[in-house]
């Protein structure tokens, strides 16, 4: 019986070899690939639209704009128009988007310890929809005539307030176990979107306010202008910088909040911070893009599967597929049926679920929750 | 051995390694833990035995500082533990949990170097220092063949090891297990327990593990404590594990040998009527006959029990709740003991029992204990006892018991049993010479 055990270990183990193998690969190459492929992403989502633009004169257009290049103009001067202040606010917008929600999701994953985490669990989501549909029921466009239109920062505010008031409800006696909070979301998540829709019912712009909802709760970028695409770029930029702070709390999380607390860490306190950066990085991404799924979700499983649980490389490698997914994903919305533009939750759907479940099938000894 | 060396002699050699003053516990309102004192010197190897809801788990919850007493403190090297932060307190005590769920594919290696988790910065990075360290951990649980297999890949023994490892990385002085061995086969029980034994003795970390297994607790743990709820008995293995606090503590009949030709002790179930060949030395089953039938609770039978032991008069004790101080304390003195569930009330088949006590017993004495419902129950069958002529004695009798009567109806039972001929004695002093003349 001996024997035979041992030579199925041995077995198994020749058989896991290749994605073994990509498990090593070096995780400064890994993310020096990842990165040259956003690179590539970015420049291709910016070339198309309704004129065309040859790769290389963008690429130059976006050289000359760090200052360092001075490449002679060979092209229509609108064409650098066009692309900085029309198509690369969007894309920079979706690759943040991408890269918030994946983070966000590699975070919730991994403190809640279940696969189905993501970004939207504490009630972002529904906390956001809700502030948008307020948004879209007042008469009014901006926030006393600033650059800031309403509804991003009604939903940015609403999802906030969301989660602080889940996390606030699953809190009792100094801590706020995984359960009680999984729970508190699912019945917050149920009360705001009945809030929502009495708002809607009862407003009479109703039938602008739905169709206005509809389209924003399919989400896409949709930024005109630079400003906003800062502020939202820096709270996440910032979030993400905060999560790798925290990679190591999150690998000790995998041994569970007991074992995470034998290491030293102050569990409650970790749970509640990973929960507002979490947060942070969901309000800030749907306040400009509206609800997006599935990319906080898979990108992270994706991640783990290529490269491995650890956290800190996890996060960035993350954070970069999260930021190619979305941008591939918005790119194939905007020209699937140019010049119409699809939802691009239709492709984060489409070409997310065979990518995942193919790698899931391919490796599915080694993926076990 | 240099760094065995250090330990011994730091200055704490003085004060105790490990201090448990006055503990008290519990997840509700009512407590788990009452009262615990132990203490434990540097480099011990203890046993923690005791049934299941015992609260074993419960205590190593609290001493590896996860949980924070009620009343009472944990003193580790002269320090409470609540005083320092929890990293600190990672830096000094390791956890060994029972089992472990990892949901992420981690390998070996990446898992004993989270046990450097308290001592890296924020941002997570391993010195070579720690490298070193989780490489030593590693050698020590001699797992290093396995370093780059995924944890969730194998076997239970070789997960024992390398949790072990990984608590070994927090360089501990000292290591909490809770059950280490209640998972495995007796393989990998054997080498479990050898690895601990190992790192206890070479280099000298404290240890204290939870323990099913009487037998092996027996074999590798010089000093054995059985808890209920309290300590019961706090020993080396030899006056722990004796058949009548076992019985009284598990409920259970056992049987203790010696093997021949091993110098361990062995727990046997009753039934197996050890053949001579195989041991000697046996000594089961109940002791004397009991005479005396004390009923106490909340603490007041402490004295009384204690002169009766003392005195070697065989006694019984109950109905007593698990959780009552008096409890714990008659779990070590009395020959018998009657088990109540924790808080709840006494049921008609323990009723039972008391009343078979009460017939064969020559004496009962009541114990100045709170009068609550559940006593209610206990005085009505000493009252039965006494109208058939138990001769009974009140101790710290008075006539009036109105200040621990919690139900209204105390006081007219008392008035019936000081008229069925109970008689009121002052003291313990006064109540053993009655005892005295029973032989």
């Amino acid at each position: 019986m001996k024997i035979a055990s041992e030579k199925t270990t041995i077995e198994r183990r020749s058989v896991k070899r290749p994605v073994k193998g990509l498990r090593t690969l070096p995780s400064a190459l890994a993310l020096f690939i990842l990165s040259g492929v956003l690179l590539a992403v970015i420049l291709i989502s910016v070339s198309f639209g309704s004129i065309p633009i040859p790769i290389g004169a963008i690429a130059q257009i976006l050289l000359n704009g760090t200052g360092i290049f001075h490449f002679t103009r060979q092209w229509d001067p609108t064409a650098e128009l066009i692309i900085w202040q029309v198509r690369m606010p969007v894309v920079i917008g979706t690759a943040l988007v991408g890269a918030a929600l994946a983070v966000a999701g590699v975070l919730f994953q991994g403190m809640l310890r279940n696969p189905l985490a993501d970004p939207y669990l504490m009630g972002t989501s529904s906390g956001a929809a809700l502030g948008a549909a307020i948004a879209f029921v007042l008469p009014f466009d901006t926030v006393y005539g600033s650059f800031f239109s309403l509804t991003p920062v009604l939903a940015f505010v609403g999802a906030m307030l969301t989660v602080l008031f889940v996390y606030s409800i699953a809190r009792s006696d100094g801590q706020a176990p995984v359960v009680t909070l999984l729970l508190a979301g699912v019945v917050i998540n149920a009360v705001l979107v009945a809030l929502q829709t009495l708002i809607l019912t009862l407003s009479p712009h109703a039938q602008f306010g739905l169709q206005a909802l509809f389209n924003w709760l399919s989400g896409g970028v949709s930024a005109t202008s630079w400003p906003p695409i800062f502020v939202v770029g820096t709270i996440i930029l910032v979030g993400i910088a905060f999560s790798l702070i925290l990679s190591r709390s999150l690998d000790a999380f995998a041994l569970g909040e007991e074992g995470a607390a034998h290491l030293g860490l102050n569990v409650e306190r970790r749970k509640f911070i990973i929960i507002v950066v979490g947060s942070l990085l969901t309000a800030a991404a749907v306040s400009i893009s509206g609800l997006i799924g599935f990319v906080g979700l898979v990108t992270p499983h994706v991640m783990r599967l290529l490269l491995g649980p650890r956290h800190r490389l996890l996060l960035l490698a993350s954070a970069l597929a999260g930021a190619i997914f979305l941008t591939l994903a918005d790119l194939l919305a905007r020209v699937v049926i140019a010049p119409s533009v699809l939802p691009v939750g239709i492709f984060t759907a489409l070409i997310g679920a065979p990518f995942f479940l193919f790698l899931l099938r391919s490796s599915k000894r080694d993926y076990r929750w | 051995m240099v760094k065995m060396e250090t330990r011994l002699n730091t200055p704490f050699l003085n004060t105790p390694f490990l201090v448990v003053e006055g503990v008290t516990f519990g997840y509700g309102r009512e407590p788990l833990l009452y009262n615990v004192h132990v203490q434990v010197q540097a480099g011990e190897m203890v046993g923690l035995l005791g049934p299941n809801g015992s609260g074993k788990t419960t205590l190593l919850r609290l001493l590896s500082g996860v949980y924070r007493p009620q009343q009472g403190r944990i003193l580790l090297e002269g320090h409470d533990l609540q005083q320092w932060g929890r990293r600190t307190v990672a830096r000094r005590i390791a956890v060994v949990p029972q089992e472990l769920h990892m949901p992420f594919a981690f390998t070996v290696e990446q898992m004993v170097s989270l046990g450097r988790t308290p001592f890296v910065d924020f941002l997570g990075s391993l010195g070579e220092r720690d490298k070193n360290i989780v490489k030593d951990a590693l050698q020590a649980a001699v797992i290093e063949s396995l370093a780059d297999r995924v944890f969730n890949h194998l076997s239970g023994g070789e997960r024992q090891r390398v949790m072990i490892a990984m608590a070994l990385a927090q360089e501990p002085r000292l290591l909490l297990l809770d059950e280490p061995t209640s998972h495995l086969d007796i393989k990998f029980q054997i080498e479990t327990l050898e690895l601990v034994q190992h790192l206890n003795r070479e280099r000298g970390v404290t240890v204290i593990a939870a323990m099913h297994d009487l037998n092996l607790a027996a074999r590798y743990f010089p000093r054995l404590i059985l808890f209920q709820r309290g300590i019961v008995a706090d020993a080396a293995p030899a006056e722990v594990l004796e058949p009548g606090v076992l019985r009284r503590v598990y409920g259970v009949n056992v049987q203790v040998g010696i093997l021949r030709g091993a110098e361990h002790i062995s727990v046997l179930p009753p039934g197996s009527k050890p053949s001579g060949e195989a041991t000697e030395g046996q000594l089961n089953g109940p002791g004397q006959k009991p005479i005396v039938h004390v009923i106490a609770g909340g603490g007041s039978g402490e004295l009384m029990m204690r002169a009766l032991a003392d005195t070697h008069v065989p006694f019984i004790a109950g109905a007593l709740n698990i959780g009552d101080s008096d409890h714990t304390l008659a779990l070590r003195l009395a020959d018998e003991v009657i088990t109540e569930q924790p808080y709840a009330p006494i049921s008609p088949a323990i009723l039972a029992q008391v009343r078979a006590s009460l017939a064969a017993v020559k004496l009962l004495i009541i114990c100045p204990m709170p009068i609550g419902s559940g006593n209610l129950a206990l005085l009505r069958e000493a009252v039965i006892a006494a109208e058939r002529g138990l001769p009974v004695l009140l101790l710290a009798g008075t006539t009036d018991i109105t200040g621990r009567d919690y139900t209204g109806e105390g006081q007219p039972l008392w008035d019936v049993l000081l008229q069925a001929g109970a008689r009121a004695v002052e003291s313990v002093v006064e109540a053993m010479d009655a005892v005295k003349q029973l032989s």
